[in-house]
């Protein structure tokens, strides 16, 4: 809980910040700047892709809507390229529907663009770590569409034929509000393993396959955002 | 002029004349009828020619002996008296190549044994048919070509009687075959063929007949009918009983059934012209009955003497009976099952009064009865009518199920149009509802926050940290807004959670610890609750949270869930934030606190919120802190009760 002590593992993390919105890119790059992580800022599509191809990042952090282009093909592309980099995408309101539409295609997080500069570095750090961090909102989101429902809620769509049922027993959880410690007592689990079980829910999420329907769909559904 | 009058005339009295011109009408219509039946039973039969006819007899009956002319009637009338004996002669011409010769007699009662040349070559008695007196059936027979010679033959008839009429001959007819017996076979299609079929299909109508009334018991007149038909068909296939036995007895009974048929007849005729049962009607079976223990004391000689006098008239007074009851029912209902049936009656009563006439020898004639065969045929006509009526109202029943199939489809074809307008508009009305609230509750929050940045914002750099406050508060309360209205299926748990990030997220910089305590199994499922309950409870937890920060300088904040039961079957879900600040003391109305304006409104949007939802809302504050408790309705109201 002293990440600022290990100066020299956070030095090498690397980020990619794709944000069109300038004050919003400022205060984000002031923010894990002054966490110590090493930022490139880029404002477009085309920018992001230059980016991407100097280096690989160890964390691309991205909007979605870009002024060129859409982040959903940046979040893929990055995960089929450097599958090792850890994706955010950046949201305003964290809602489910651009959160699991990126969630889909790779991404493991979400960043609130409001957080505080503190939990905006917390966030990142929690993701290098395998820690992917969830909102009781899109728990819910998930866990209704675990239920088989004739008529599916509206949304993107999701398959959620992979999730266990302890990683569901889990989102339960966290959609009531009930913290990992929570959780975790009344599972029977480490405190510790939640957070990577969040991440392994959303890794069964992502849709590997490019030309799959539910692709298509889920763009479908990010072009009304 | 006559006009006029018939204007002026009272109603009662233009009726009366209405009904005397249809009783006048009605009348000549069925004594026309009338004539024309006598006339046509008057008609003769055909007959051979008249070269084969044998009239002169010689008639020997006990001691006497006469000369008589065929068709002759004798006096015997039982088996009591002495049997009359005819005897003549006929000349058979010896022609090559030697042709069969019958002898064939029309008519004769009630049997006759015909010998030619001293050998009998016909008994009718061996012919069950011919034993039927009221069946006017002839008979034939080929005589053996061994005892006929050339020249004259002498032909022996011996008249058998025993009752209830007299004996009768015919003119018999000698002659060849072939010229003989075409006569024969007409007479016999029309005097045993035809009542044979008559029978059968009146066997059929009377299980028709009996199935209906089965079916439909309130109508006891297709019962009598069936009963009518029931008793005709039985007596139409017995053959009279020619020996003495305790069978032959009830035999003989069920032949002489006419009455009991007859009085069915008019009771049917009663009950089909819709009139009352009349408290004398039993007596309409009083002769049947008569004779039927007349029959059982007495044999069957008396069945036979007494059917002559009870029997043949009762039937003629039903037959009476009848023609009243359907001449009356002609006036009364103009339709043409009344006329049809009047019309009958009248048929069958001519025939009666001929055959009557015919028994008791007043008018000349040659003892062919019709009364049985007008009368099957009459039977056969009114059921056949009555079947008939039937099927077209099985017609009718279908064509209403028809119509009423349409009328139900069109119906709901109409139905289902103005459903789908009715849901139409109610989602349209549910979509208005909506929007209405989604703009206030953002006006409420969002606008609000917004107008206060834009204000933070003129005033210059140093308001930037309100202005920061002012726009993240913007967009939590959008989130809220968002977040409420989501599905949570009513479970205030799933949206508690939610709040739950937000206030730690809202609490993190002030270094203020939330304690969030959940006494399982949280809180009651309310399937009734609806987003803008969900965002007045998110947005009062907000204020006392805001209460707890900014007045109150808490250093921890504890929100516990529970749900309370205080009695059977009435869980209320509760919620309560208690902080550990200084607190704040209330006025003595427990309205308005003593410092600060601010808070002092914070309180009152509270009270106002709880109270839109149904929920209490306790508030305890002291040295200690303050603690607001929310108690939750056991059922949320259906609508906004502040608009």
């Amino acid at each position: 809980m002293t990440p600022l002590s290990d100066e020299p593992l956070l030095q090498a993390i690397s980020v990619l910040l794709v944000e069109d919105d300038a004050p919003t890119s400022w205060r984000l790059q002031d923010a894990l700047t002054k966490a110590g992580y090493q930022v490139r800022a880029a404002a477009t599509l085309a920018e992001a892709k230059a980016g991407l191809a100097q280096a690989a990042p160890k964390v691309l952090l991205t909007d979605l809507q870009l002024p060129d282009g859409h982040g959903i093909d940046l979040i893929r592309e990055t995960r089929q390229r450097f599958p090792d980099t850890e994706i955010m995408v950046i949201s305003i309101l964290g809602d489910e529907e651009s959160v699991i539409s990126a969630i889909t295609v790779g991404a493991t997080g979400y960043l609130l663009k409001d957080a505080f500069p503190t939990d905006i570095a917390a966030t990142v750090r929690d993701l290098v770590a395998g820690h992917s961090p969830i909102s009781a909102s899109i728990a819910r989101f998930i866990v209704r569409r675990t239920q088989n429902n004739p008529e599916p809620p509206p949304g993107p769509p999701l398959n959620t034929a992979k999730l266990t049922p302890r990683e569901i027993d889990i989102l339960w959880g966290i959609a009531k509000g009930f913290s990992y410690a929570e959780i975790a007592g009344h599972l029977g689990l480490s405190r510790q393993t939640v957070p990577g079980h969040i991440k392994s829910i959303y890794r069964k999420l992502e849709v590997h396959t490019r030309g799959e329907a539910v692709f298509e769909a889920v763009q479908q559904g990010l072009i009304r955002l | 002029m006559s006009e006029d009058a018939a204007i002026e005339a009272p109603p009662g009295e233009v009726r009366r004349r209405l009904q005397g011109s249809r009783l006048l009408q009605y009348v000549l219509l069925q004594l026309l009828i009338a004539i024309a039946c006598g006339f046509i039973l008057r008609q003769p039969l055909p007959a051979p020619p008249e070269n084969y006819a044998v009239t002169e007899f010689r008639l020997r009956q006990g001691d006497t002996e006469r000369s008589v002319t065929l068709p002759h009637f004798a006096s015997a009338r039982s088996p009591a008296d002495d049997q009359p004996t005819y005897t003549g002669r006929f000349t058979f011409p010896a022609e090559q190549p030697p042709r069969a010769w019958s002898i064939y007699l029309p008519r004769f009662t009630n049997a006759a044994e015909v010998a030619v040349n001293g050998v009998v070559v016909l008994d009718t008695r061996r012919d069950p048919v011919a034993n039927r007196p009221d069946r006017s059936t002839p008979q034939i027979a080929v005589i053996p070509s061994a005892l006929l010679h050339g020249g004259s033959n002498e032909l022996t008839i011996r008249v058998l009687v025993w009752g209830p009429i007299s004996a009768f001959l015919d003119t018999p007819y000698v002659g060849p075959d072939n010229v003989v017996r075409p006569y024969y076979d007409r007479r016999a299609l029309l005097f045993v063929t035809l009542p044979i079929v008559f029978s059968a299909w009146q066997a059929i109508l009377a299980v028709i007949l009996t199935i209906m009334w089965v079916m439909r018991r309130h109508e006891p007149a297709y019962g009598m009918l069936a009963a009518a038909m029931a008793v005709g068909v039985l007596q139409a296939f017995l053959s009279t009983p020619l020996d003495e036995s305790r069978y032959a007895t009830l035999n003989s009974i069920a032949i002489a059934s006419a009455p009991l048929e007859s009085g069915l007849v008019l009771a049917f005729g009663i009950l089909f012209f819709g009139r009352k049962w009349p408290r004398w009607g039993l007596i309409i079976f009083a002769p049947s009955v008569t004779l039927a223990v007349a029959g059982l004391v007495g044999g069957q000689a008396s069945v036979r003497s007494l059917y002559l006098f009870i029997g043949t008239p009762t039937v003629g007074l039903c037959l009476v009976m009848m023609a009243l009851i359907s001449g009356n029912a002609v006036l009364r209902r103009q339709d043409a099952a009344s006329i049809l049936l009047g019309c009958a009656v009248t048929i069958v009563l001519t025939s009666w009064i001929h055959d009557m006439l015919s028994v008791l020898q007043i008018v000349p004639d040659r003892r062919i009865f019709f009364s049985r065969l007008s009368y099957s045929a009459m039977l056969v006509a009114i059921g056949a009518a009555l079947t008939w009526r039937f099927a077209r109202a099985l017609n009718q029943v279908d064509s209403f199920a028809g119509r009423l199939v349409t009328q139900v489809r069109e119906a709901e074809d109409k139905l289902k149009a103005s459903f789908a307008r009715e849901e139409e508009r109610a989602r349209a009305a549910a979509l208005a509802r909506e929007r209405t609230r989604l703009m206030r509750d953002l006006h409420d929050g969002l606008g609000g926050q917004l107008v206060s940045i834009v204000a933070l914002s003129e005033r210059g750099n140093d308001a930037s940290a309100g202005i920061g406050d002012a726009a993240r508060a913007a967009l939590k309360d959008l989130r809220l807004v968002i977040d409420s209205m989501d599905d949570i299926g009513g479970d205030l748990m799933l949206a508690l959670g939610s709040w739950r990030e937000r206030a730690m997220a809202q609490l993190r910089p002030h270094d203020i610890e939330l304690d969030w305590q959940i006494t399982p199994p949280g809180l009651p499922v309310h399937p009734e609750l609806r987003p803008w309950h969900v965002i007045q409870i998110m947005r009062l937890l907000d204020e006392a949270l805001t209460n707890a920060v900014k007045h109150a300088r808490a250093r921890r904040i504890t929100v516990s869930i529970e749900t309370r039961r205080d009695a059977p079957d009435l869980d209320q879900g509760c919620i309560t934030i208690a902080d550990d600040g200084k607190g704040f003391a209330l006025a003595a109305d427990g309205a308005a606190p003593a410092e600060g304006a601010k808070a002092g409104r914070g309180l009152r949007n509270m009270r106002s919120r709880a109270a839109r939802c149904g929920a209490g809302l306790d508030l305890i504050s002291g040295a200690g802190g303050t603690r607001v408790r929310l108690t939750l309705p056991h059922r949320f109201p259906d609508s906004d009760a502040n608009g």
